[in-house]
């Protein structure tokens, strides 16, 4: 019988033994750096001063205050109604909690906070990371 | 060891028949389905044994973990889907097999103790579902088992094995941790035992069918 040469077979096995492998110490190992999701970009200058910009579909609010932009999610900390922002501050239509334009509960029931979004500068545009 | 090493060798060595016509390899005869479900279990605990690696057992840790998992680990989706996945396929396919035996009355002498067998991986299998949806400790893992308990607890003797299973409350650390320790380490091992007895068995009944 003819001796049949399996050099190619088992340099596609090692072949793909390795790739596991390092798609094994990839799972195993994943890095410390945390990989962000971009939510939004907006043009920084269409921001008005001392106004927000409201994004519905995304429940984010990219304020800007005196001398510092930021961004507030908008889902309520309460039970996760989508609040409504007015000039003043931020209300829930759901049960009525109230924040301030920090993020801060001014009238309950929410009694945390509005989470804080990070927000990225590049070049002229913001970038809205979650 | 020596003699273990032997036993399994053995064991895997003796899983097929030697010899086979080809006349009895009609997929007809299980349509693979006890097979198929095997296979779905080896990838549950391959699977299975990649998510230990990251998951945190604790009752303020276990959703951040599952999170962590999904967005962040390379390839963490594919691996918690194909677990979650999988374990439905591989119930699917259990009630498949059984409903497949009983309809061609394979459950009658000399194989009834086999039946039994089977019987008792089927309820193994559905309690290593119930214990695996609790862990990511969300809303729907959360009431589902609170349900599942209070069904548990109507039963004769429910009371105790609720005591046992959950000692202070649903999604507490205890009752966490024993749903853990049950759905890695406790279920998988008798699972595993009881398929290879039902193998076993399959193979000492032959005589019963051509293609055994």
């Amino acid at each position: 019988m003819a001796k049949i040469a399996r050099s190619r077979r088992r340099f596609l096995t090692a072949i793909a033994l390795l790739g596991g492998l390092g798609a094994l110490w990839r799972f195993l190992v994943p890095g410390r750096k945390v990989r962000r999701q971009t939510l939004l970009e907006v043009q920084k200058n269409t921001i008005p001063l001392r106004g927000a910009l409201v994004f519905k579909r995304s429940r984010v609010a990219v304020i800007r205050g005196e001398d510092d932009v930021y961004a507030l999610s908008l889902v309520c900390t309460h039970l996760g109604c989508t609040v409504n922002v007015t000039a003043e501050n931020l209300i829930c239509p759901c049960h009525g909690s109230v924040f301030d334009r920090a993020g801060n509960v001014i009238k309950g029931p929410a009694e945390r906070p509005l989470p804080r979004l990070t927000v990225e500068e590049r070049g002229n545009k913001l970038v809205v990371l979650i | 060891m020596k003699k273990e090493d032997d036993f399994v060798k053995e064991f895997i060595k003796h899983l097929f028949p030697r010899v086979v016509l080809r006349r009895n390899l009609k997929l007809s005869y299980t349509f693979c389905l006890g097979g198929l479900a095997f296979t779905a279990f080896l990838l549950l605990i391959l699977t299975g044994a990649l998510l230990i690696f990251h998951y945190q057992p604790s009752a303020d840790r276990a959703f951040a973990s599952i999170l962590y998992i999904e967005n962040q680990v390379p390839g963490g989706w594919y691996i918690r889907n194909l677990h979650r996945l999988a374990s439905n396929i591989f119930l699917v396919l259990i009630f498949l097999h059984t409903l497949r035996v009983l309809l061609t009355g394979a459950f009658r002498k000399p194989r009834e103790l086999n039946w039994v067998i089977g019987f008792g991986l089927l309820c193994l299998a559905l309690f290593e579902g119930y214990t695996g949806y609790l862990l990511p400790l969300d809303q729907l893992a959360l009431w589902a088992t609170q349900t599942g308990m209070n069904l548990l607890a109507t039963l004769p003797f429910g009371e105790l094995l609720r005591n046992f299973l959950v000692p202070d409350d649903i999604g507490q650390p205890l009752s966490l941790v024993r749903f853990y320790v049950l759905h890695i380490a406790v279920l998988p091992l008798c699972m595993l035992i009881l398929c290879s007895l039902h193998f076993y068995r399959i193979r000492k009944d032959k005589g019963v069918l051509p293609y055994l």
